[in-house]
């Protein structure tokens, strides 16, 4: 019990680090780098949701950018045609996605892996047409601007910065503090052992809801921070292949829940694309090939770290 | 409490898959206070009676009571917030929770903290987890099992992990416990300390009927044996009459006449 608690505070220590060091960072870094994070932190939870349903549920959505989208909309909603801040978009975007990831769940509540897997494409394909339709209320393609400060009186691009951050480390303590509750525990059991969690009180079927709208929630919650950090909500933003980007930030992270891992998917989904943004037409085999030096590294890292501390201690 | 008040009664319990008759109309009455074996060969139909009491399969006649009241219709989840839970015959722990959090979600069907306590840092939520944990100690160490408390199920023998599935099933204090094949995989040792838990927890409130292959303990523990074959019970009784039965030696123990 003691060193498990030993590892569970040097856990929390380890998760401090980079977050402290991202504090410090807008004093270190220019503006550019500060707005770039700032979307970097708002990917990461669009990983989060994706990897939280894969780890609870069990199954891959390639349509989280249906949830996105609801969030950022409802920020850029209220924001530009209510001159409402976050203080009361960002649960609106909530209640939203949790919402619809339920109404998603219901009907789709027997379907599983790869059916599952293309009823979220569906999803995802709907929703630029679905913006650019109801322009009366999106802006259309033209899209919203975000400017509603969160705290009046302080610089904007370091309100985009760090409530970027603050999101992103509240949404990864609320899931790491879910995994130790009840609800967590069952629906890891369902995930699992579906019969055993509905002989101790269980339904599959509420699990298998629970899970989507949990996930959608923090999907939105993601698009509410995408829309305050990068200041302006577009169809753009949400295309297939910004799904398609979340559900491999999530591959990269090995599904990880914890901050650092989502940090890391969010990393690759956001500065990857950057950084390789002078190679030109090279753009997607250097993209490919960075996407395949991640999971090879991924997946031999143990066993190199393994090796290298067999040899120190033969040493 | 009336003996007969808290029984788990099915009359006329028959289930088929296709054309194939797995149980024919079988009656049978679990009375709290008893041990009851349910004992046959493989195929006999043993697991799947658990599973149309549990609710897992849904015979296609016959009706099932417990302490007066129907069952019929009711899922798994609902039987089980009325205290009926079961064992598996193959392990069902999940790989992703320590051996206390594994026992811990057989009690938590009589807690109620909300969602807000799940991803909140709120008292309510700190306090369910904390007696879920408690209970789960306790009964990790009444089977001798508490310094495995904190490993994950994939770092104990196969045979401890199916005592901590008991465990599981036994620290919600079901009214209605089912087990499959409690003692598979345990060693000599192991069977001998779940026989005395098994006994410990035999109680006025408490249907325990036990489906096991190894005799021995079928023998010693139970008040009162079923004897399936073929989805038919061929034998009812104590043990020394099942062991004194003539189809029971025949059908299930075997006689010299088969050698």
């Amino acid at each position: 019990m003691t060193q498990r608690l030993q590892d569970i505070a040097a856990s929390s220590i380890a998760s401090w680090i980079p977050v402290a060091i991202l504090a410090a960072l807008p004093f270190i870094v220019g503006g550019s780098w500060t707005f770039t994070l700032g979307l970097c932190f708002a990917n990461s939870i669009g990983v989060l949701a994706v990897s939280f349903l894969v780890r609870y549920g069990g199954e891959v959505s390639i349509g989280h950018t249906f949830f996105t989208a609801l969030g950022a909309y409802a920020v850029g909603v209220l924001d530009t045609r209510f001159g409402l801040s976050l203080w009361a978009s960002v649960p609106l975007a909530l209640v939203l996605g949790v919402s619809l990831g339920i109404a998603f769940a219901w009907p789709s509540r027997n379907l599983h892996g790869i059916y599952l897997a293309v009823t979220t494409l569906a999803l995802a394909l709907a929703v630029p047409e679905m913006i650019n339709n109801l322009d009366w209320i999106t802006g259309g393609y033209e899209g919203l601007y975000v400017s509603t400060p969160l705290v009046p009186g302080v610089e904007m691009g370091l309100q985009r910065y760090y409530l970027g951050l603050a999101m992103l480390v509240a949404v990864a303590a609320a899931v790491a503090r879910f995994r130790l509750s009840r609800q967590g525990m069952t629906l890891l059991l369902a995930k699992t052992h579906p019969a055993a969690a509905d002989a101790f009180g269980t339904r599959r079927v509420w699990a298998r809801i629970a899970v989507m709208g949990i996930s959608g929630g923090i999907g939105a919650l993601c698009g509410a921070t995408l829309a305050f950090s990068g200041s302006t909500v577009s169809p753009g933003g949400f295309t297939f292949w910004q799904a398609i980007f979340l559900l491999v930030g999530s591959v990269v992270s090995f599904y990880g829940l914890s901050l650092f891992r989502v940090l890391i998917g969010g990393a690759f989904v956001t500065l990857v694309p950057q950084l390789l943004s002078a190679s030109g037409a090279w753009i997607p085999v250097f993209y490919g090939l960075s996407l395949l030096g991640m999971i090879l590294l991924g997946h031999y890292l143990p066993r190199i770290q393994k090796t290298l501390a067999r040899r120190k201690g033969g040493a | 409490m009336d003996q007969l008040t808290n029984t788990l009664r099915g009359d006329g319990i028959a289930l088929s898959f296709g054309g194939i008759k797995v149980l024919k109309g079988l009656d049978v009455e679990f009375r709290a206070g008893e041990i009851t074996g349910l004992i046959g060969p493989n195929g006999a139909g043993k697991t799947s009676l658990f599973n149309c009491l549990t609710g897992a399969y849904r015979p296609q006649h016959g009706s099932i009571t417990y302490a007066g009241t129907s069952l019929d219709g009711l899922p798994p989840a609902a039987r089980a917030s009325k205290g009926i839970v079961r064992s598996f015959q193959h392990v069902a722990l999940c790989p992703d929770l320590s051996v206390r959090e594994n026992v811990m979600i057989g009690v938590a069907r009589n807690y109620s903290a909300g969602w807000a306590s799940a991803f909140l840092p709120l008292s309510a939520g700190r306090k369910e987890r904390q007696d879920m944990a408690t209970a789960a100690d306790r009964v990790l160490a009444d089977l001798g099992l508490a310094d495995s408390a904190d490993l994950m199920p994939s770092e104990l023998p196969p045979g401890t992990q199916r005592l901590v599935e008991i465990a599981r099933a036994i620290v919600g204090k079901p009214s209605v416990l089912l087990l499959d094949e409690p003692a598979a995989g345990l060693n000599n040792s192991e069977t001998r300390d779940l026989m005395k838990v098994l006994r410990k927890l035999a109680s006025t409130d408490l249907v325990l009927v036990v489906v096991e292959h190894d005799m021995d303990l079928v023998m010693s523990i139970c008040d009162r044996i079923y004897v399936l074959n073929f989805g038919e019970f061929v034998a009812v009784g104590t043990p020394e009459e099942v062991r004194g039965n003539e189809d029971v030696v025949r059908i299930y123990l075997g006689s010299d006449d088969d050698e």
